[in-house]
C-alpha cells in the first residue's frame, strides 16, 4: 500500500466526505426523534385495529419502530443511510480505477513505481476509511439524538462498536464488489451500473421479504440480512453474520487482486 | 613459484538501455506490434516514427508493463519488462501521449504528488519550469484552467523533473507552440549532454531529423527501418532540376539518376547516391542552373509508406 496515494485519494474527496459525514450525523440524530414521535402513536393505532400491513411497514428491513435498537436499525437501513454510505462504497468504489482509466490519469499514476496491487490496496484502503467514517458518523448521530432525547439508556452504548463493525463488513462487501468492477472495465459507466445493480438487488431482496411475509425467504439471499444492529444491541449478536460478510467481501477482493495485474491497459480512447 | 598469469581484462559489455527481441502484441486478431527487435544505447536520442495506429504507443506501453506481450522479450535498463516493471518505472520518466492530469489540483501540486510517488527529488523541476515558462504563479493555478499547451508542459516537466536515466516521451511536442518546441529541443540537448537516454515517438519529422541520433520507422506494427538519421538521409532520393542554354542533353547513363523528365531546356529527375559524382557528370559551360533539393527525413519516411496494401499493411 502506498500511503501517499491513499492520502491523495482521500484528499481528492475531502469536500464530499465532509458533506456526507455531516449529513450522516444529521440523519443519525433524526432517527431517535422519529422513534419517540411515532412509535407510541403507531402502537396505539395498531392496538385500536389498524390493518396488519401497517405493522409490517413499521418492521422495515430487520428493524422495528417499536424499540430504540429496532429504530436505529431502520435508520441504518433506510434509503437515506444507504445513499449516504453508497457515495463512497459504491459510487467512488466503482469509479476510482475505471474513472481514472477513462480520463487517462491512471497511466500517469502507473508511470510511477507502483505495482497494480499497491494501487488497488491504496485506493481500497482510502475508500474503506471513508466508508467507515460515514458509518461512524451515522452511529454518532444516533447516539447524539438518543442522548438529547434522554433515551440513550434503552441501548447498550458499549455495543455500538460491534454495530459499526457489522455495518463496515456489510459495506466492505459492496465496496469490494465495486472495486472488482472498477478494475474490470475501461469505462466508469459499466462499473457503476453493475455495482449499483448489485446493491439494489440485495436491498430489494431484504426489504421485500421484510414487508411481505409470503416471500420472507428472499431475505436469506440478501447481504443486508447479515447486518443486524438490533440483535447486536439487544445482546443477541451472531458472529456467523460477521463471518459471512467477511467471506463475501473477500471474494471480489481476491478476484480484483488476480485480474487487475493481468489486464492490458491500452491507451485511453 | 611463478605468479599465476593474469587474465586478460575483458571489456565490460555495453548493456543497451532498451532491448527488445521479437516483441509482439496482438489484441485478438489485431496485430498491433509484430516482432519488434531493437536496441537503444545509453545517451542516445532515439526517434520512434510512424503514423497514427502504426504501433508506437503499443510498443511503449508494452515496455512500461501496461500491456503484456503476446510473445517476445524486452529489457529496459537491464530489467525485464514483464517481471521487473515497477523497478523500471522507478528509473524512468514517461510522458504519455495526450496526457491527462488531475484537474482539481494546481500544477505545482500535481508535480509534487508525482515526484512523491516517484520517490525521487525533483532536481530538474526549476530548470524545466524556467525553460518552459511555467512560472511559480502559473504553477499555482489549477490544471483545469490550463490550456492544452500548458498541460503538455506539465507533462514534460513531470516526466523529466526527477532526472530519470531514461525518458520515454510519446509525442512530446504535441500542443506546444513553436517557441516552446524550441525550448523542448534545448532541454533534449541538456539531457543528451548529461548522457541521459531519450526514447521519443513522433510523427513530426522535422523534429526527429533535428534532435534524434537514430530512428526506427514502424508501420502496421512492423519495424521498417532502424538507422541513424545520416544513413537514412544518405540513401534517400533527392529531386534534381537542371536548366541549360539550349536543349537539355541526354543524361541517361549517369549513375543514380532516374525518373528523368525533359521539357525543353529543363530536366527533372531523382538522384540516389553520391552528389559529387553527379555534379561532375553534368558540369558543362551550357548548364545555367542546378537545384538539388536537400535530403529530408520526410521523404525518406514517405518512401517506407509509399506502398501499402488496402489494409494499411506493408506490401
Amino acid at each position: 500500500m502506498n500511503l501517499r496515494l491513499l492520502r491523495q485519494t482521500l484528499s481528492a474527496r475531502r469536500s464530499t466526505l465532509l458533506i456526507v459525514v455531516l449529513s450522516a450525523v444529521g440523519w443519525g440524530a433524526l432517527v431517535p426523534v422519529f422513534y419517540t414521535s411515532f412509535s407510541e402513536l403507531m402502537a396505539d393505532l395498531i392496538a385500536a385495529g389498524m390493518p396488519p400491513i401497517i405493522e409490517n411497514l413499521m418492521n422495515f428491513g430487520s428493524g422495528s419502530f417499536f424499540t430504540l435498537p429496532g429504530a436505529l436499525t431502520i435508520g441504518l437501513q433506510h434509503p437515506m443511510a444507504i445513499a449516504l454510505i453508497a457515495v463512497f462504497a459504491t459510487g467512488a468504489g466503482a469509479t476510482v480505477i475505471a474513472g481514472q482509466r477513462e480520463r487517462g490519469t491512471l497511466e500517469v499514476l502507473l508511470a510511477r513505481p507502483l505495482s497494480r496491487h499497491s494501487l488497488y490496496l491504496s485506493m481500497a484502503g482510502a475508500l474503506l476509511l471513508a466508508t467507515a467514517a460515514v458509518l461512524a458518523a451515522l452511529l454518532v448521530g444516533q447516539l447524539i439524538g438518543s442522548t438529547l432525547l434522554d433515551i440513550v439508556d434503552e441501548i447498550d452504548g458499549a455495543l455500538m462498536p460491534l454495530v459499526w463493525l457489522n455495518g463496515l463488513l456489510l459495506w466492505a462487501t459492496f465496496l469490494s464488489f465495486a472495486l472488482a468492477m472498477s478494475v474490470s472495465f475501461d469505462r466508469a459507466g459499466p462499473a457503476i451500473g453493475l455495482s449499483l445493480a448489485f446493491l439494489i438487488v440485495n436491498y430489494f431482496l431484504e426489504i421485500l421479504g421484510s414487508l411481505w411475509t409470503d416471500v420472507e425467504w428472499t431475505q436469506e439471499y440478501s447481504l443486508f440480512h447479515h447486518f443486524q444492529p438490533s440483535e447486536i444491541l439487544t445482546g443477541k449478536a451472531d458472529l456467523t453474520d460477521l463471518l459471512i460478510l467477511g467471506v463475501a467481501a473477500l471474494v471480489p477482493a481476491v478476484y480484483a487482486w488476480i485480474v487487475f495485474p493481468r489486464r492490458d491497459l491500452a491507451a485511453p480512447a | 613459484m611463478l605468479p599465476a598469469p593474469m587474465a586478460a581484462a575483458e571489456p565490460t559489455p555495453v548493456v543497451p538501455v532498451i532491448h527488445t527481441q521479437g516483441l509482439t502484441k496482438h489484441y485478438g486478431s489485431v496485430r498491433a506490434l509484430e516482432d519488434l527487435t531493437l536496441d537503444v544505447q545509453q545517451g542516445e536520442v532515439f526517434g520512434f516514427l510512424g503514423p497514427n495506429g502504426a504501433g508506437k504507443t503499443t510498443a511503449i506501453r508494452t515496455l512500461l508493463g501496461y500491456l503484456h506481450p503476446t510473445r517476445g522479450t524486452g529489457r529496459v535498463l537491464g530489467l525485464d519488462i514483464t517481471s521487473e516493471s515497477v523497478e523500471i518505472r522507478r528509473r524512468i520518466g514517461y510522458l504519455p501521449g495526450g496526457i491527462a492530469l488531475y484537474d482539481s489540483l494546481t500544477g505545482a501540486r500535481v508535480l509534487d504528488l508525482l515526484a512523491d510517488l516517484q520517490g525521487s527529488a525533483p532536481v530538474r523541476r526549476d530548470e524545466l519550469s524556467e525553460r518552459l515558462e511555467m512560472s511559480p504563479k502559473v504553477l499555482r493555478r489549477r490544471v483545469r484552467d490550463y490550456s492544452r499547451g500548458m498541460r503538455q508542459k506539465i507533462g514534460v516537466i513531470q516526466a523529466l523533473q526527477c532526472d530519470p536515466e531514461l525518458a520515454i516521451l510519446d509525442e512530446p511536442t504535441e500542443g506546444l507552440d513553436p517557441l516552446m518546441q524550441q525550448a523542448f529541443y534545448a532541454i533534449l540537448e541538456v539531457l543528451k549532454a548529461a548522457k541521459r537516454t531519450v526514447f521519443m515517438s513522433s510523427h513530426i519529422l522535422n523534429e526527429v531529423e533535428r534532435v534524434c541520433d537514430r530512428v526506427a520507422i514502424i508501420r502496421g506494427g512492423h519495424l521498417m527501418a532502424l538507422q541513424t538519421i545520416d544513413d537514412l538521409l544518405a540513401r534517400r532520393k533527392r529531386q534534381v532540376q537542371l536548366r541549360w542554354r539550349g536543349a537539355a542533353p541526354d543524361l541517361t547513363g549517369i549513375p543514380g539518376l532516374a525518373d528523368v523528365k525533359i521539357s525543353g531546356d529543363r530536366l527533372t529527375a531523382t538522384l540516389s547516391g553520391e552528389v559529387a559524382s553527379f555534379v561532375r557528370a553534368v558540369a558543362s559551360p551550357s548548364l545555367e542552373d542546378l537545384i538539388i533539393e536537400p535530403a529530408r527525413l520526410e521523404d525518406a519516411f514517405l518512401e517506407y509508406y509509399a506502398t501499402e496494401d488496402e489494409n494499411g499493411q506493408p506490401a
